[in-house]
């Protein structure tokens, strides 16, 4: 009988989960929820469809964790399967077919229009005015350069670790982080500036 | 897999432009990007925005309710007997 009062590491419970103890897979499921259900929710930007998402992707890891070889972290494995299942939905949507081109990067930077934010990120809570301002800013921004970003910036990820979850190289994902966060901005100077 | 709650820092956020530029932290061209923020006004600010911008999205967070975790626990098949 194992003892889950100690402080078992995650290699240890994947192994009981291989084994079949399904104690062990509802404490990784509860490791991970949240994070899961958060990134789900900065990719689809719609709390029905994180729940969804995390549901599909802890579904696939019920289904899949004999196979997890253990070369990379578990959590690299949730972020690619919430990833995709993020993207595949988009696509099927194809709502973002609108969404601005990035080729340019002087649209985006415009130093020259620079001024102060009266705003708060820890009030973030309290504000719903505010949370709906940066739902209209991420919505318009390309699922794939939302990954990226939410991946790099958000998550607080490695270029190389994003890059392994989203297939991209590291010059990719340092373009698509840079013209993210600069789209971004802009979009939010033009409601945040004091 | 925590998310960070870290705040970001303006020398983060100088440290990600130098590395989009392909050059190292203490290469001459990245101190000279951070000798010009520093007597920059403008580019403080967009720095600073730019800064915001990322914490706001880090700070924007939900929690896992009860019935969102039971729902999942019952489509895996596990229950709620886990602890």
């Amino acid at each position: 009988m194992i003892n889950f009062s100690s402080n078992l590491s995650e290699t240890e419970l994947i192994e009981l989960a291989k084994s079949g103890d399904r104690k062990a897979l509802s404490l990784l499921v509860r490791m991970h929820e949240k994070t899961v259900f958060n990134f789900a929710f900065k990719i689809c930007r719609d709390r029905d469809r994180a729940e969804n998402t995390m549901q599909e992707t802890f579904m696939s890891l019920v289904k899949s964790i004999g196979q997890f070889s253990g070369n990379s972290k578990l959590s690299t494995w949730l972020y690619t399967v919430v990833s995709n299942h993020c993207l595949m939905m988009a696509r099927s949507n194809r709502k973002y077919s609108e969404t601005s081109s990035y080729d340019d990067d002087e649209v985006y930077i415009d130093e020259k229009s620079v001024v102060d934010w009266d705003v708060s990120p820890e009030k973030i809570t309290e504000n719903n005015e505010l949370k709906r301002i940066l739902d209209e800013a991420i919505q318009k921004l390309d699922p794939e350069y939302r990954i990226v970003f939410t991946l790099r910036d958000v998550e607080g990820l490695s270029t190389e670790e994003t890059g392994k979850i989203t297939g991209l190289s590291v010059p990719a994902v340092k373009s698509r982080l840079h013209r993210a966060r600069a789209f971004l901005r802009r979009e939010l100077n033009g409601k945040l500036a004091s | 897999m925590e998310n960070s709650q870290v705040k970001v820092t303006c020398s983060e956020v100088v440290r990600h432009i130098c590395d989009n530029l392909g050059e190292q932290l203490n290469s001459p061209k990245c101190l000279a990007i951070k000798e010009h923020i520093a007597e920059c006004p403008d580019c403080s600010k967009y720095l600073n925005s730019v800064e915001k911008t990322i914490d706001l999205y880090r700070q924007y967070n939900f929690e896992v309710t009860d019935d969102v975790h039971s729902r999942l626990l019952d489509k895996l098949g596990l229950g709620e007997k886990e602890d």
